[in-house]
């Protein structure tokens, strides 16, 4: 087999050869940047083509003239072969230029009528994008022919071609498809990327100029398509556009007539194709007969065939629609031409039309007129055979109309003609109609004639007057008026009683004189007390409810107006009919507003003699008290503060008010100490409050809430009854504890007594200190005397002077010094006779009672009691004692003077006097500078040692503390 | 209306300060509104303006610019370019029309007619400006040279779209040197413009 060898030598050749030696000069360079993947399926394709050419030394025949076939828009490869048959082929179909597989499969083929085998294979990528090498062999049960000899199918890639180009470059697809685009750059140009709707796609290279990316699920595109650029870092190399969009889906096909003739077919286009353009858009078909579409989804045909059938189709599909129908069911009219109005009156006017069409004058029509009037649409309906004028009825007078009309079939009714061109009319005018008057009385014998101003559909033409006249049955006299149309008020003067007046008003027009409208004068209520009911608004209105009067037929007029408006009060009112017990008056005007107080009176009989029968007060919507009470002041009345405040104006009120509410303003807060219930209480007394400065705050309220509140300030003072009720609280509490002090003291005095005053303890005597009265024989103690007379220098006597206790008190020393008294007076003697420096020659007894005197006054008063106790006799010279001379008579001056004066006149010895004479002493004088003084009493006790008293006068006298102290009685 | 002699000896009138202010305010516009319809153009294609569309080069083959020309003849170099600009812009509007639809007056059609409104007013405007600088009868329009201009190369979507898309930067760039040439005639626009600044500062000066 030539072909089988000479392909084996090929092939052998080709095992031997490098990839790189099978390729041409300018591919080497491209081979560098093959990657591994490439470099893989190239081996496999030469170890196939190996294997096949080793065993293809036997049968089976290889397929011989493989012939390749292209349809580039299917991307479909149509594969031919003949040779053998054989139950199987394998199929192998790679990039030529990279030898990359692409396709390599065993397939089934059976030869056609000129046995020649086929087998299609649909490519990913657009079939120009490269070339492909194809070859094919045969197989069956357990052989294998050889591989046929590869036929290669061009790409545009190839050197010849040598511009940018992209595949595919312009198609049509359906919305969610998947596409791969490949980009052939220029020779010598450089690749960038490929971008879709502006996105940048990866890509895969397919050649040496062939790039290939795969965009899936595409969405619809703009009318101009979706473009896909492929670009260098520059310019736009080249592109491609595509269209992606869905088949035609119309819907709703109706077919009618107009004419009774011809036929007339619509449809809806239904979705969007997304698809435009001459060459991509839908087209439609009516009975096979191609439609224009100018007017839209329309299509006529010229005579009614009672079925239609409609095709649509772009270039992603086709799609058809069917419908049937009688022509006596698809009537359509057609619009009524001129329009005019023939006859106008003032409540109703003709209209005539024609029709374009003279086969509608046997069709029963049913038409409808459209009027409009002040922006007000109604439809009045007409039928009739032919129908080719209408009266209007329910028109008003002087008014303009624009009126329209349409038909359709009675019989059968399909559908409206359309709508003819609007007409426009105004009707003639007529008298007006009565006004609605009402009277004001602003006294008993004044006030005004209001009547609303007659609307348009009221007046029936322009007003030109009005005239009022006030006729008096009992003066019998009328006085009329004549007021410009623009006028709706007249005062008016009584001369006699309201009972008898009647007003009469009429209005006056081009086209005549109107009713008159009658009424009678209300009764001035201006100081008469009304009650007044409250009345609860609804979310409609005022709902308000009355009992009829008794024997009553009359009608009603109910007025109202703001409670707090000034004059002249704008006023509204409407007229019920007799026997009504309720009515509604509507909120949803301008005339009410929240927060403002209205007066609702209920008149009977108004057009007689108007009698008000109820009255009620309401608002709409209550508010918040706009302002605070005024006027709010706070007086102290006592521990207390009274607040008084004014009532808040009915206009700040702003609904009814429920009371007040009393604040105490604690920095940054109200603290509420009171709430009033009870709006006519405009005080209120706060109570036990301590002295401080107050802020109080008043807030009126009402079932809105509260007002901002009116503050008030007040400082107290301090109370005088309680500054005394102090005094007194405080003199109690320090007589009580005084008084439990001097008790407590009673009971213990003699702990007392043992605390601060305990006994000094009596000397241990030697002998019988109880001896009977007289002169003692007081014998010193042996020590005591030698002590004397040993020191005959040393003036014992000054030493010891007793210094009459009234010196003492007198002395300038004072009493609480800290320097005892006994020592004092030592000092003093020691001063005056003697040098402060001790003798030398001093035996120590002596020293040791010096040194005692020096340093305690209790040794000073034992030395003293024990030299005198022996010698209470006046001794020569040689004592030392130095009796008192004196002791009764007070000292006439200072002691010190005294002293010396008695020093000088009786000399150091004489003097001495018995102590008998002390109860010449006053006991407050004697004991008084003692008192307390251990020295005193020591010196006491030792002077009634010395001297005692045989009355015990003294003793009774001066007993008082020593009993207190002691416990005794 | 002066007359004036050119450096090849020719004598002609000058054109009128007033036309010649209302062509360069024209141009002007054009030139702004070309601006407008190329970034629309852009949005709606979804081209990157950083890329440039055939290498760069001019649809129209026009004698390069040169001081050498006399004023007559740089306006009648530009009338002539902008005149084939309109004749391209027609046949791109048709072309676009037909192979993508549209009609639904958008604001990249409407701005397209607008572009091509007044790219018809800046026409009839040059025209009178050579009519008063020849002195001479209405020009005729040469369309000649505009049928002889090639349409897209393949007949492809995309490259009508690259040819529309490089129409309308010609107009864009013709537009622009339209109103650089009127504002290079020196002699007339420096008076005009030192007319108009001195009338300008006389009125606004407080009285």
């Amino acid at each position: 087999m030539c072909f089988g060898r000479r392909n084996s030598n090929i092939k052998a050749a080709l095992s031997l050869l490098s990839p790189a030696d099978l390729l041409s000069q300018t591919d080497k360079l491209f081979l560098k940047h093959l990657t591994s993947s490439s470099m893989h399926h190239y081996l496999v394709v030469l170890l196939v083509l190996s294997l096949s050419s080793c065993q293809a030394s036997g049968p089976p025949v290889a397929p011989q003239q493989v012939g390749l076939e292209a349809d580039q828009d299917a991307q479909c490869l149509s594969i031919t072969w003949g040779g053998p048959n054989a139950p199987h082929y394998d199929i192998l179909i790679w990039r030529s230029e990279f030898m990359v597989t692409v396709f390599n499969e065993t397939v089934e083929a059976k030869p056609d009528a000129d046995g020649r085998f086929r087998w299609n294979w649909t490519s990913e990528e657009p079939l120009e994008c490269t070339s492909l090498s194809v070859t094919v062999r045969a197989r069956s049960a357990d052989e294998i022919s050889d591989w046929s000899r590869p036929e290669i199918l061009a790409g545009m890639d190839v050197p010849s071609k040598a511009h940018a180009q992209m595949y595919p470059s312009s198609r049509v697809v359906k919305v969610g498809s998947n596409t791969t685009f490949c980009c052939i750059i220029a020779e010598g140009d450089s690749f960038g990327m490929i971008s879709y709707h502006a996105r940048d796609m990866d890509f895969t290279r397919l050649s040496r100029r062939s790039y290939a990316t795969t965009r899936t699920n595409q969405g619809p595109s703009a009318t101009s398509g979706t473009n896909v650029v492929c670009s260098n870092s520059k310019t736009i190399v080249t592109g491609a556009v595509m269209f992606v969009g869905y088949p035609p889906q119309p819907s709703d096909l109706l077919c009618e007539t107009h004419d009774l003739r011809t036929a007339e077919c619509q449809w809806s286009a239904g979705p969007d194709t997304h698809l435009t353009g001459i060459k991509r858009r839908t087209y439609y078909a009516l009975n096979g007969r191609n439609c224009s579409l100018a007017g839209g989804m329309l299509c006529g045909l010229e005579e009614w065939e009672g079925s239609w059938t409609l095709e649509a189709w772009n270039q992603l599909g086709r799609a058809r629609l069917t419908d049937s129908a009688e022509m006596s069911h698809r009537v359509r009219p057609l619009s009524a031409l001129s329009l005019v109005a023939t006859v106008i009156h003032p409540w109703n006017a003709t209209l005539q039309w024609a029709w374009p069409n003279q086969t509608y004058a046997s069709l029963s029509l049913i038409c409808q007129v459209q009027l409009i009037s002040h922006w007000h649409p109604s439809t009045q309906t007409f039928t009739g055979a032919g129908l080719d004028r209408a009266v209007l009825s329910g028109l008003q007078p002087d008014e303009e109309y624009r009126c329209r009309i349409r038909c359709g079939s009675q019989r059968n009714f399909w559908k409206w003609s359309g709508w003819s061109p609007y007409l426009t009319f105004t009707t003639s005018m007529d008298r007006p109609d009565a006004p609605d008057v009402w009277v004001w009385m602003d006294s008993n014998s004044t006030g005004r004639i209001i009547w609303k101003p007659l609307t348009k559909r009221e007046s029936h033409g322009q007003l030109s007057s009005y005239e009022v006249t006030l006729w008096s049955s009992e003066e019998n006299r009328q006085r009329s008026h004549v007021l410009p149309q623009r006028t709706h008020s007249q005062a008016f003067s009584l001369g006699s009683p309201a009972a008898g007046v009647r007003v009469t008003i009429t209005a006056t027009n081009a086209a005549g004189v109107s009713p008159p409208a009658t009424l009678g004068i209300p009764d001035y209520l201006g100081d008469v007390e009304v009650s007044v009911s409250r009345a609860e608004a609804s979310q409609a209105g005022f709902p308000l409810s009355w009992t009829p009067p008794d024997n009553t037929s009359c009608d009603y007029l109910l007025e109202w107006h703001n409670t707090s408006c000034s004059q002249p009060c704008a006023l509204d009112w409407t007229r019920l009919p007799a026997g009504a017990t309720n009515t509604t008056i509507l909120s949803d005007t301008d005339w009410f507003q929240p927060g403002v107080r209205y007066t609702f009176s209920l008149y009977s009989c108004p057009s007689q003699h108007p009698t008000l029968h109820q009255r009620w007060e309401a608002y709409m919507q209550e508010q918040a008290p706009s302002r605070p009470s005024p006027h709010v002041s706070s007086n102290q009345q006592g521990s207390g503060v009274l607040l008084t405040w004014e009532e808040v104006l009915l206009e700040h009120q702003r609904g009814f008010l429920l009371g007040y509410r009393v604040y105490l303003a604690n920095a940054s807060r109200l603290s509420l100490i009171a709430n009033i219930t009870d709006p006519s209480q405009r005080n209120y007394t706060v109570t036990k409050l301590p002295v401080g400065s107050y802020k109080f705050t008043v807030k009126s309220y009402n079932s809105a809430g509260e007002d901002g509140g009116s503050p008030a300030f007040i400082s107290l003072d301090p109370y005088t009854d309680w500054l005394i009720l102090e005094i007194l609280v405080a003199l109690g509490t320090m007589a009580c504890f005084l008084a439990v002090v001097t008790t407590l003291c009673y009971r213990k005095r003699k702990w007392v007594k043992t605390a601060f005053y305990p006994d000094i303890p009596e000397p241990s005597l030697p002998g019988d200190w109880s001896m009977p009265q007289g002169t003692l024989d007081l014998k010193p103690s042996p020590h005591s005397m030698v002590h004397i007379l040993e020191n005959p220098e040393w003036d014992s006597k000054e030493a010891l002077v007793t210094v009459p206790e009234e010196e003492e008190e007198e002395g300038s020393a004072p009493a609480d010094t800290d320097e005892p008294s006994a020592l004092r007076y030592y000092n003093q003697v020691v001063d005056q006779g003697m040098p402060r420096q001790r003798p030398a020659h001093l035996p120590d007894s002596s020293a040791s009672s010096g040194s005692s005197v020096d340093s305690a006054r209790t040794d000073v008063t034992y030395t003293g009691i024990q030299a005198s106790a022996p010698a209470p006799q006046p001794q020569p010279p040689t004592g030392g004692y130095r009796p008192q001379m004196h002791p009764a008579s007070p000292p006439a001056s200072p002691p010190a003077s005294v002293e010396q004066e008695q020093v000088g006149a009786e000399g150091p010895f004489g003097g001495y006097k018995p102590q008998c004479s002390w109860k010449m002493e006053s006991p407050e004088e004697g004991l008084a500078p003692s008192l307390g003084s251990p020295t005193s009493v020591t010196s006491v006790t030792s002077s009634q040692f010395l001297l005692p008293d045989p009355d015990h006068q003294v003793k009774g006298q001066t007993s008082w503390f020593h009993s207190l102290l002691s416990g005794k009685p | 209306m002066a007359g004036m002699r050119t450096r090849s000896g020719r004598t002609f009138s000058g054109p009128s300060r007033t036309t010649l202010a209302r062509v360069d305010a024209i141009a002007l516009e054009l030139h702004h509104e070309c601006t407008l319809l190329l970034g629309l153009y852009r949005t709606k294609e979804s081209f990157s303006p950083e890329l440039t569309v055939g290498n760069g080069r001019p649809m129209l083959s026009m004698p390069p610019p040169s001081s050498q020309l006399s004023t007559r003849d740089k306006l009648w170099r530009l009338y002539s370019a902008l005149l084939q600009c309109r004749g391209l812009l027609v046949r791109a509007v048709t072309q676009e029309e037909e192979e993508f639809g549209g009609g639904e007056g958008g604001e990249y059609e409407s701005q397209r007619k607008t572009v091509r409104d007044r790219l018809g007013h800046l026409l009839d405007s040059m025209r009178r400006l050579l009519e008063e600088v020849e002195g001479a009868p209405a020009i005729t329009a040469n369309t000649e040279s505009i049928e002889q201009i090639d349409g897209p190369t393949s007949g492809g979507a995309f490259e009508l779209k690259l040819w529309i898309y490089r129409i309308f930067s010609e107009v864009e760039h013709w537009s622009r040197m339209t109103t650089a040439t009127l504002r290079s005639i020196p002699l007339v626009m420096s008076t005009a413009g030192g007319r108009r600044a001195g009338k300008r500062m006389r009125r606004g000066k407080p009285k």
